[in-house]
């Protein structure tokens, strides 16, 4: 698409927001995949509209607060990303967008508490975890507060799981093959500990010490999709120097928005000077995803072997957008769980469409995520299956969330925590 | 979300008056003024237009009615829209007006007894056959946007697509119309005499508004088998196709990519495509009877064997669907090569494919521009694209070479348009492709059918001469 973005921002961030409207041919090959334009059937509400409307707002032609309804509904699930035949990074284009028209923004004051809260509370487990508790007894009176207060409710759980604090390195079992950095995630550490612990299980079984560096802190994925660049950048410089000095094979991470984050270190810091951006290409060059790091090894035959199921077992996989779409990850995950004996992977229909949890989405458009969550659900139960397992833990709270809202008895776990069960036959 | 109310109040008053009007009578669910709303309402997959003064996004034809009557009492021009995936500008507003976009007018219902499906006119193509599959039914139009494109715009355009070399396009399957006319009037069509669904399916929204449409199913072949062949040069894959028709294989599809549209493929898919050939040919044959498919298939691979060509068999029904995808693709991929392009739609009889594709080869090459060819070559319906960046290259250029290429077409006996439309791209060579008197004709037809010419001005027709 024909743009003058460059004309007015002629810095990083604007040389990759005019690349990407460049590469948009307008198609359309993207609605389709979009889970906004799917439930209001509105171009402003497509993948091509919102590349449009920024492209105008940032040329100048049309004011900010005009676009910003259309760009705020977009989850950022990127399913438009894989759909895209002419390759618009429009990941980048919404991020950086986000960054670039944050501090223009005049938000009402009960959005701008609620955005600090999260931003503050979500990096930090120790506070988060207390937040949690306390927001579990305000669960009652959920249907007489405000919107902005009533979606972080509905989505805690009822009950806390009890911490798992990590050991900042474990050791391989049997031969050691090979050394590798976890990623520890943030509401994960409160809401779902056993990700982790699984994780550490996983890799240690499979003859790799495991490194918890103590002082890492979130990605910064939140931030940075959010438009809170300036805190999103100092989480990647805080992350750039403590993984720098673990001298590991490999950045693992059981989260999948958290990897992409990582991963996107190098669009976040573009502009930032030459030094900055060299090392956030080498780290994001270090990053894997834990299926993607295990798929590898299983391709290679050098995956320990699962123990057999007691019972044949329907599973259902669905993939976390910022596992499939984001990171181009779908087959390795399937093929892990395929070989685990005894294991039948089922397919969710309609898995392309994001669950509508994307990060901190459902507590800012609540009515759309709990669409898109009713709609995954029914999806996820129409398969059959007794097991759901995904890669991501927004996925996880969002699928629970809508289960059980439902009456389905369907488990959810992490893939890495079905692949722990296996190696410990528990399933 | 503070912001709707902001830009309520567009400057000139009858923009005022019709979206107010419009929302007193369908309620502000339908109606969109904001200007952000609207500039997202003045392009399709080719070329952006004028801004509308306001967009009706109705339910029903009640509401097409509605929004019609309202416009011609303000005295505004009308333009259809379905996903906007057009390839033409028939979407694209030449003047600023009402825009209707039919995306939510998506009830559909099949009679298998029948085999007719009843599609509103924003159901999605490829829905079409998701609702008929379990009925043992299909509908074969294919257009690549498929999954995008909208039933009514199909019909506008009079879409075609690969399957269309054996199957027809999208015109073939209509059994009957629903349209609002000029006035706001509803009729109900079939295909007896006069065959007025016939003349308004292609009409670009010219002639009519088409809100309902009633399409004929077939069932779906049992055997299907792909083969895909690569050349050293682009006339070798022409030869191969027109040797093979001769020799009396009718392929379901036959589809061929230049070296540089299978590039862009390959950067988007990765499917191991041969990257240094000149020419690829995706072919299905495709039957109830194996044996008669596999015999299409063998006569196919000597074709393209004794022209020079590679061949290569697809082994599973997996492979050939991502060979599919792969030509689907090719369009919107090459986006990668330069941000803004000049599409061609061209058809030529079948006997002259080889000379018509080395002609416009040639001509690319001593243009100096960016020039591919892809298509669906066995109905000699062939795409030749320019690729051009705007800020570093000329515009006339690309103009005239485009202007070039549709002239190898006309003076091998071809015509401007395959299934895209002429829409305001092709508007320009329409005096050169057809004749004064014919042109003439088709004028009174249009007056005939939108005396005030209210419906998608600027579409099809090049201005009447004085």
């Amino acid at each position: 698409m024909n743009n003058e973005i460059r004309t007015h921002h002629p810095d990083g961030q604007g040389e990759l927001m005019a690349h990407a409207v460049d590469a948009c041919v307008h198609c359309g090959f993207c609605l389709p995949a979009c889970p906004t334009y799917a439930l209001l059937g509105e171009e402003m509400d497509s993948p091509r509209g919102r590349i449009v409307l920024m492209k105008e707002v940032l040329e100048g032609a049309l004011p900010l607060f005009e676009a910003t309804p259309y760009l705020d509904r977009c989850l950022g699930c990127v399913g438009c990303v894989t759909a895209c035949p002419s390759g618009v990074p429009y990941g980048e284009l919404i991020t950086s967008f986000r960054g670039w028209s944050e501090p223009q923004r005049q938000r009402p004051l009960l959005q701008k508490v609620t955005r600090a809260a999260v931003l503050t509370l979500l990096p930090r487990p120790g506070l988060f975890r207390a937040g949690a508790s306390v927001g579990r007894f305000a669960k009652p009176l959920s249907p007489l507060l405000p919107q902005a207060l009533r979606a972080p409710l509905d989505l805690l759980p009822r009950t806390l799981e009890p911490a798992q604090p990590l050991p900042a390195l474990t050791p391989a079992e049997g031969v050691r093959r090979g050394r590798v950095a976890l990623l520890s995630g943030c509401a994960q550490q409160v809401l779902t500990p056993n990700f982790n612990s699984a994780t550490v299980r996983v890799l240690s079984r499979n003859g790799r010490d495991v490194v918890v560096p103590p002082t890492q802190g979130c990605c910064g994925a939140a931030a940075m999709h959010t438009g809170a660049r300036p805190l999103a950048l100092q989480q990647a410089r805080r992350n750039l120097n403590v993984f720098e000095e673990t001298q590991v094979d490999a950045v693992v991470s059981n989260a999948a928005g958290c990897g992409a984050g990582l991963k996107e270190y190098p669009m976040l810091l573009a502009g930032e000077g030459e030094a900055d951006e060299n090392r956030a290409r080498a780290l994001a060059a270090q990053v894997q995803d834990i299926s993607e790091y295990l798929g590898k090894l299983l391709e290679q035959g050098e995956l320990e072997p699962f123990l057999p199921t007691s019972r044949p077992l329907k599973v259902a996989y669905h993939d976390a957008c910022h596992l499939a779409h984001a990171q181009g990850i779908r087959s390795a995950p399937r093929a892990l769980l395929r070989a685990i004996p005894g294991v039948t992977v089922l397919e969710v229909p309609q898995g392309d469409l994001c669950c509508g949890s994307a990060g901190t989405y459902n507590l800012e458009q609540p009515d759309l995520a709990g669409q898109l969550g009713d709609l995954k659900a029914r999806n996820v139960m129409a398969t059959g299956a007794e097991y759901v397992v995904s890669g991501n833990v927004g996925c996880h709270t969002q699928l629970q969330s809508h289960l059980t809202r439902l009456g389905s008895p369907i488990r959810v776990l992490h893939t890495v925590e079905l692949l722990d069960m296996a190696y410990r036959g528990q399933l | 979300m503070s912001t709707r109310a902001g830009s309520k109040a567009p400057s000139a008053p009858p923009v005022f008056s019709l979206a107010a009007e419009l929302t007193r009578l369908l309620g502000p669910r339908k109606v969109l003024s904001n200007l952000s709303e609207r500039l997202n309402y003045r392009y399709d997959a080719i070329a952006f237009g004028e801004t509308p003064l306001c967009v009706v996004l109705p339910d029903s034809t009640a509401d097409v009615v509605i929004a019609v009557k309202a416009a011609r009492a303000a005295g505004m021009p009308i333009v259809g829209r379905g996903a906007a995936s057009g390839l033409s500008g028939g979407a694209a507003p030449t003047e600023p007006g009402l825009v209707i976009s039919f995306t939510r007018m998506t009830q559909l219902s099949i009679d298998p007894v029948l085999r007719e499906a009843i599609a509103q006119a924003g159901v999605i193509t490829l829905s079409v056959t998701e609702a008929a599959k379990p009925f043992g039914l299909i509908y074969p139009p294919d257009p690549a946007s498929f999954r995008t494109s909208t039933i009514g715009g199909n019909l506008a355009e009079n879409a075609g697509g690969p399957l269309c070399f054996k199957y027809g396009v999208t015109g073939d399957y209509v059994q009957g119309l629903e349209f609002v006319d000029a006035d706001g009037e509803v009729h109900s069509l079939t295909r007896d005499a006069y065959d007025l669904a016939g003349l308004l399916i292609g009409s670009e929204g010219t002639l009519g508004l088409i809100t309902q449409a009633t399409l004929r199913l077939t069932t779906p072949p049992q055997f299907t088998r792909t083969l895909m062949a690569h050349f050293a040069e682009v006339g070798q894959c022409a030869e191969a196709v027109s040797a093979a028709i001769a020799a009396g294989a009718v392929p379901s599809k036959l589809e061929f990519m230049d070296r540089a549209c299978t590039n862009a493929i390959e950067d988007y898919l990765h499917l191991g495509l041969p990257r240094e050939a000149e020419a690829l040919l995706l072919v299905d044959t495709d039957g109830n009877d194996l044996e008669t498919v596999e015999e299409e298939r063998a006569l196919v691979e000597a074709a393209c064997r004794n022209a020079g060509g590679t061949v290569r068999r697809a082994e599973s029904d997996a492979e050939a669907a991502q060979l599919w995808q792969a030509r689907r693709s090719v369009s919107p991929a090459l986006g990668r090569i330069r941000p803004q392009r000049m599409n061609e739609d061209i058809v030529v009889p079948r006997s002259v494919l080889p000379e018509v594709v080395r002609e416009i080869r040639a001509l690319g090459d001593a243009s100096g521009l960016h020039l591919v060819q892809f298509g669906h070559i066995g109905d000699g319906n062939l795409h030749p694209n320019i690729l051009f960046d705007p800020r570093t290259e000329s515009l006339e250029a690309v103009h005239e070479l485009a202007h070039e290429v549709a002239r190898v077409a006309i003076r091998h006996g071809g015509v401007l348009s395959g299934e895209h439309g002429i829409g305001s791209m092709k508007l320009a060579f329409m005096r050169e492709a057809v004749d004064a008197g014919t042109l003439a004709a088709l004028w009174r037809v249009k007056h005939a059918l939108d005396p005030h010419g209210a419906l998608n001005p600027g579409k099809v027709l090049p201005a009447e001469e004085a």
